[in-house]
């Protein structure tokens, strides 16, 4: 039993986060707004740091990471509000490939040459669909029609289209991708923080910056107890689905759960500690914001995922008590 | 990361569990805040030091069994499992031991550990005054150096069970012309020193499990000053971080709680509102979330890490956690939530927990403090 990330990983995280931060800027997003949402420069620094075939095998020209370590650079694709479809294309449909034995296509995403959107019946929407070389639908990949029909997101950054036909009810797409937006929430929600706490560091009102006001502190303060609380929730669902265990879907609905909490008190508490400004298209927090609008709805909601783990809990469908943290039946006895 | 136990630990486990099968009382004793209670927990004390589960993350030079923090929480998974009593001697286990351990000199170790491992010396805190409570710099209570004695004079509140335990431990200033945090010295004394009144106060519930304690010159000899004279604050703020962290609440505390409130639930499914439910099936998650989050943290201290301020986090989240799930067993008891007791004779110790957990936000620092050393000392906001 040991909870840690190893040094590789903790190394990997922190390489993604500083070329993000170096790269992936404010000045980007607002310039991403204005010019379509798209910058093939994005997706090829992303393939080049790796990211697309962090979870294809090595044999085919992947890096043959886990779940565990997809989970935590998904957060920090979450804290930047990156937007290309990597994480549906490397960290959703790569591994959903793989285990399905469906490996054709694998060279060709770890290259970063082929982009999948993810179809399921859990969203009315697809993203990235008018970009991607295939969608994921029933169970399969299947070519992309010519020309989707466009939806508008409130999220500027997201590019949605109709799902029409596509979709089905596959489950471990769904458990897949729910796990990666709860990632990408909590980056968000650590996002909105800190920029709350910049904030609250900068903003002067009867003559001291408002964040030396306890009302202040103690809305930050709430913030972060919130956050924390869900990452190890969040390690423990990708530790699950990495390795098979009976429980995984419980504990990714656990996370979903948790992480959509987290981001959007995140985000009503970050617009709040930013006042008026805090209403505004010019300060950067609306993009996380209304991020972590778009990535609660998805993959199933707060409704959804408390559901399953009500019937699992309340329904009897696992053992209770302190002596069953890590219970680790297998999926595929 | 590898979330599977060892088989040395599982082993472990499952001589925990046969220890505590045999020998956990099968009748729930009486309440800890009252003294016929106290006593019989007191007794289960000694029944646990007998089997030598007493402190077993101690060094066994002090009657531990010097386990690692995994095997500490699964030693509390299966004392919780078990429904095992609440520790009488919780402020000498979790809090004071481990100060002595790391302040004490090699003779303050023997002198006071052994006892408190076997369960012979009960202790109370002695830290909050009238006007000292989460302004604990503001402190008054003196100890006024008399050769090789301190003469204590003033007085200490909330203190936890003073009523009934046979020491206590606390803050004094011994520099006369110091202020705040400088000054002060930690010191240990027994209750029924001369000079020594100790006035019990009724709490929430109607028992006396916090009482006052006044002081009248009364003479401690200075080696029973832990570290040095004016060392105190820093070594009580260690101390309060033993409260605050890992070792005041372990997660099976509250995983215990949450299973049986989902045996509560179903019990009253009929009549339950759909918010009840979501409330329930919250408490596990958070109960969940707490538990693997004390892993994380165990993991990273047992690898050489430590926590400061992030014990801040813990504190505000089990005391909230435990307030929202006592507070949804209310509204699922409906009418009967009242009653002292239940239909049987026993306590309804859903309402016990719940008065009990309405205090969680407020001892070993309110969660106001907490929340400004969050602010202040994780997210940098200014003082």
């Amino acid at each position: 039993m040991d909870f840690r990330f190893t040094e590789d990983q903790i190394t990997l995280r922190d390489s993604v986060r500083e070329y993000l931060e170096g790269t992936h800027t404010p000045e980007l997003l607002r310039k991403l707004d204005e010019h379509g949402n798209r910058d093939p420069q994005v997706w090829n620094g992303l393939v080049e740091m790796g990211l697309a075939g962090l979870l294809v095998p090595e044999d085919q020209g992947g890096l043959g990471m886990g779940l565990v370590e997809a989970a935590l650079i998904a957060v920090e694709l979450g804290r930047a509000d990156v937007s290309e479809p990597i994480v549906d294309t490397a960290f959703v449909a790569a591994p959903w490939l793989a285990a399905k034995g469906q490996t054709d296509r694998l060279g060709d995403i770890a290259a970063g040459e082929l982009k999948v959107a993810l179809a399921h019946d859990v969203n009315p929407w697809i993203a990235d669909l008018d970009q991607a070389g295939a969608v994921l639908s029933n169970g399969a990949l299947a070519d992309v029609a010519s020309s989707p029909v466009v939806m508008d997101s409130v999220d500027p950054l997201r590019r949605l289209s109709a799902r029409g036909a596509l979709g089905g009810n596959d489950p471990l797409l769904l458990d897949l991708a729910a796990l990666m937006s709860a990632a990408q929430l909590i980056g968000a929600a650590d996002r909105m923080l800190a920029l709350s706490v910049d904030y609250a560091q900068q903003r002067e009102q009867f003559g001291q910056p408002i964040g030396s006001f306890q009302a202040v502190k103690h809305h930050a303060a709430s913030v972060a107890v919130k956050v924390e609380f869900a990452k190890p929730v969040l390690w423990r669902a990708a530790y699950a689905l990495q390795n098979g265990h009976a429980r995984a879907p419980i504990h990714i609905s656990h996370a979903k759960l948790a992480a959509t909490d987290a981001a959007i008190f995140a985000a009503e508490t970050a617009i709040q500690i930013h006042g008026a400004m805090g209403y505004t298209y010019e300060v950067d927090l609306h993009f996380w914001m209304k991020r972590a609008w778009a990535l609660a709805g998805a993959w199933g909601d707060r409704t959804f995922h408390l559901k399953r783990i009500d019937d699992a809990v309340i329904g009897g469908g696992i053992d209770l008590g302190p002596d069953r943290t890590f219970a680790s039946e297998m999926i595929h006895a | 990361m590898d979330l599977n136990y060892t088989p040395e630990q599982i082993a472990f486990r499952a001589e925990v569990r046969a220890w505590m099968e045999a020998n956990v009382p099968k009748t729930p004793l009486k309440t800890l805040e009252g003294r016929e209670g106290y006593d019989q927990h007191v007794e289960w004390e000694r029944t646990l030091a007998s089997g030598n589960w007493g402190m077993v993350t101690w060094p066994e030079a002090y009657g531990g069994r010097n386990l690692d923090l995994i095997r500490w929480l699964i030693f509390e998974e299966e004392y919780y499992r078990a429904k095992a009593p609440l520790r009488a001697n919780q402020n000498g286990i979790f809090l004071l031991g481990p100060t002595i351990m790391e302040y004490g000199t090699d003779e303050q170790k023997a002198r006071f550990l052994t006892p408190m491992a076997k369960g012979e010396i009960m202790w109370a805190q002695a830290w909050s005054e009238p006007n000292a409570g989460s302004d604990m710099a503001a402190i008054r209570s003196r100890a006024v150096r008399d050769g090789d004695h301190y003469v204590i004079s003033g007085q200490k509140t909330w203190s936890s069970r003073a009523a009934f335990a046979d020491w206590c431990f606390g803050l004094f200033r011994t520099d006369q012309d110091s202020k705040r945090h400088k000054g002060l010295s930690f010191i240990l004394l027994p209750l029924n020193s001369p000079g020594v009144t100790v006035r019990p106060i009724r709490q929430l519930h109607g028992e006396t499990g916090f009482a006052e304690i006044f002081f009248d010159e009364v003479r401690v000899p200075v080696e029973n000053r832990i570290a040095g004279e004016g060392e105190g604050w820093n070594v009580a703020m260690a101390t309060a971080g033993f409260e605050r962290g890992l070792m005041l609440r372990s997660p099976a505390r509250f995983q215990a709680t949450a299973k049986r409130l989902v045996e509560l639930y179903r019990q009253h499914a009929a009549t339950a509102s759909p918010a009840a439910r979501e409330a329930v099936t919250q408490a596990w998650a958070d109960a969940e979330a707490y538990a693997l989050n004390t892993y994380m943290v165990a993991s990273t201290i047992q690898a050489g890490g430590h926590i400061g301020a992030e014990a801040s986090l813990n504190k505000i989240f089990w005391s909230e956690l435990d307030r929202a799930m006592h507070r949804v067993s209310m509204s699922l008891l409906g009418a009967a939530a009242e009653l002292r007791t239940n239909a049987d004779g026993s306590l309804n110790e859903w309402l016990e927990g719940y008065i009990f957990s309405l205090s969680g936000p407020i001892y070993a620092g309110s969660n106001e403090i907490q929340r400004n050393i969050i602010a202040e000392r994780l997210l940098g906001l200014p003082r």
